[in-house]
């Protein structure tokens, strides 16, 4: 039998009743059109956290000595030739620096605090949030430059600002406290309060200097965007053979964690939505075949198979699918575009700050969860359709006869 | 008896369990020949629809043969059945049974579809059918649209159009007036003799069986009598 022919019998049977396929056309497109503006919101959510993460010195993957995550200190430093390593730029790499950092005690004239102290190459820091973080005062003006930069919070807390002297105490190799003064060259503003009171940066060699030791502490390494992180971590644990080479999930397990959640969030949230819509979808279709038992019955009685019955119901079931999900993708996008251009969530930045996500939400849709949104909900359009075809395959010819 | 469209031999048809059994069919032997009109009458129970039922290979026997146009019924498989009921048996119901988004040459023409006639030759078999009946002008229309004996004849032409050895009518006249029912005879009667359609009805209708060239009168699932009806009532 045709298969044009069930198709535009399928067709037909749909708008037998109008009112009903509507209804449950719109259910569809609502359903498939929420599913995308929330995926929609979690990947931007998700992404956001990542690029946090990575942002804030981790970088996709981190190379540092062994031992150094449990015990970081000068003591498990390494020495690192940027020009020995030429292979690094064939990796999909986006950029890379290397950092000497230390816990060291900043104190100004009137408050003392912790923090890590970072020794940076600024020109190469543009693979970091320093690299477009907002200044008042004057940026880093090179490896050699002995003034700092602090947040913008820590010199709250500190009752500093631009210009003003400060000291930092760290340990050497040997155990001993080194300590410096050092100038404020400027006061930045990060996303977060918590960088802002942690980190302190300077010139590498200035740290270097401080400490007696002419070796880094570790190197960070960002991809270039689309690159996948596998086969370069693959790449660079052989290049480093002594080293630890950490990827961002290693260093922020915090965020990992929440970055699977989300995936799994978009997940649930599809089956929760599209399961609820699928209990319709099969009490419609069974209705739509307990009207049409003699109807159906005069079409097995006539010579139609049994086969092209379950193809009957399968169809109508995929063409109503089918609709929904066309007009929920449309409605899905109009949705995002209304919202792309992002989302304050300041009001609520200091709770955010601790998941990692900026205060301004940007929507990410992806292509693969549009398609993978579209394709599950034709499976389960398909899947919805089997029991009132079985329904439909148990009506006998003789049903038409004798009714 | 080569000329036999239908041979049943022996046929026996219970329905329900061992413990009630309901014996529809009690060993019957019954014969159609090419071209005749046979009516198939008794009251409720008698067994005439189960018999049509067999004939039309919509239901198998519990025991005995039934051949339809050289085919042994019993050896076929479900799906050779319906292959059977495709091209050799044409229906016709007692509800008609249209299909109701389908237009009344649609309908007519589905059939065909089935079949995998192309759509120029079965749009032109339709049309010339539906014409033949006198529906050349309510072609277009949909079931809902038309009248009970409209319906009735859309369903005879859906019945025809495929060239069918055995028409099956199952009370046909049900749902019809007096004066309808009339055009509907006559109308199987010129089917009968112009195309040479071999055709069974089982109805209670007297006027259906004073119209049929023989008539069968079953009792308790046997024949009580089996009359040959030399110069049946003409068509009005």
């Amino acid at each position: 039998m045709k298969f044009t022919l069930l198709v535009q019998l399928s067709w037909r049977n749909l708008w037998r009743h109008r009112r009903r396929t509507l209804i449950l056309i719109t259910t569809i497109c609502v359903a498939v059109g929420s599913v995308l503006v929330l995926n929609a919101l979690l990947r931007g959510m998700q992404m956001s956290m990542v690029e946090t993460a990575i942002d804030n010195l981790n970088g996709h993957f981190k190379v540092v000595a062994p031992g150094y995550l449990d015990d970081p200190g000068i003591k498990k430093s390494f020495r690192f030739e940027p020009s020995g390593h030429p292979e690094l730029a064939s990796y999909g790499i986006r950029g890379w620096t290397s950092r000497v950092r230390v816990p060291a005690v900043i104190r100004s004239e009137r408050e003392t605090r912790g923090v890590q102290f970072v020794g940076v190459v600024p020109g190469s820091e543009d693979i970091s949030f320093l690299g477009d973080v907002e200044i008042d005062g004057e940026y880093l003006s090179g490896p050699d430059d002995r003034r700092i930069l602090v947040g913008h919070a820590l010199a709250q807390q500190l009752e500093t600002g631009v210009g003003r002297r400060v000291v930092l105490i760290t340990q050497g190799v040997d155990g001993g406290n080194r300590e410096s003064g050092y100038r404020i060259a400027g006061v930045y503003d990060a996303v977060g309060t918590g960088i802002e009171k942690a980190f302190v940066f300077t010139g590498i060699t200035s740290v270097q200097e401080l400490l007696a030791v002419d070796a880094v502490t570790e190197v960070s390494v960002r991809l270039t965007e689309g690159v996948q992180e596998p086969p370069v971590l693959h790449r660079l644990t052989r290049t480093f053979t002594d080293l630890d080479v950490r990827t961002w999930q290693d260093l922020e397990p915090q965020a990992a964690m929440m970055h699977e959640m989300a995936d799994a969030t978009v997940s649930i949230w599809f089956l929760i939505v599209m399961g609820a819509l699928i209990f319709g979808l099969v009490n419609t279709l069974v209705t739509a075949v307990m009207e049409r038992i003699r109807e159906l019955g005069m079409l097995r009685a006539i010579g139609m198979r049994r086969g092209a019955v379950i193809a009957q119901v399968v169809i109508e079931s995929m063409i109503t699918m089918a609709i929904g999900i066309s007009v929920g993708v449309v409605l899905g996008l109009l949705g995002y575009l209304w919202l792309a251009d992002g989302i304050d969530l300041s009001a609520f930045s200091e709770g955010l700050e601790l998941t990692g996500i900026r205060p301004e939400l940007i929507p990410r849709l992806w292509a693969q969860d549009v398609v993978l949104v579209v394709g599950l909900s034709l499976v389960l359009g398909f899947l919805a359709s089997i029991y009132p075809a079985q329904r439909a395959v148990r009506i006998q010819p003789l049903d038409a006869m004798r009714r | 008896m080569s000329d036999l469209v239908v041979d049943c031999q022996g046929v026996t048809r219970v329905y329900g369990d061992d413990v009630v059994p309901v014996r529809a069919l009690q060993g019957v032997d019954f014969g159609i020949a090419a071209g005749e009109w046979t009516a198939l009458a008794g009251p409720s129970g008698s067994g005439k629809s189960t018999l049509l039922h067999l004939v039309g290979g919509l239901d198998r026997p519990t025991d005995g043969t039934v051949v339809v146009d050289g085919k042994k019924l019993n050896d076929l498989s479900e799906s050779q059945l319906s292959d059977l009921r495709l091209r050799k048996v044409g229906f016709v119901f007692q509800a008609f049974n249209l299909i109701p988004v389908l237009s009344a040459v649609e309908n007519v023409e589905f059939i065909m579809q089935l079949q995998g006639i192309g759509p120029s030759e079965r749009r032109e078999r339709a049309l010339s059918v539906l014409d033949h009946l006198g529906l050349g002008d309510i072609g277009e229309r949909r079931p809902g649209e038309l009248s009970g004996g409209q319906q009735q004849r859309v369903a005879v032409a859906r019945a025809i159009v495929t060239n069918p050895v055995l028409l099956l009518a199952d009370e046909p006249s049900a749902n019809l007036d007096s004066a309808t029912t009339l055009e509907l005879l006559a109308l199987l009667r010129t089917i009968n003799e112009e195309r040479g359609v071999t055709i069974v009805t089982a109805t209670h209708d007297p006027i259906v069986m004073d119209h049929a060239s023989r008539r069968v009168l079953l009792r308790d699932g046997r024949i009580e009598s089996d009359e040959s009806v030399s110069s049946p009532m003409l068509p009005v």
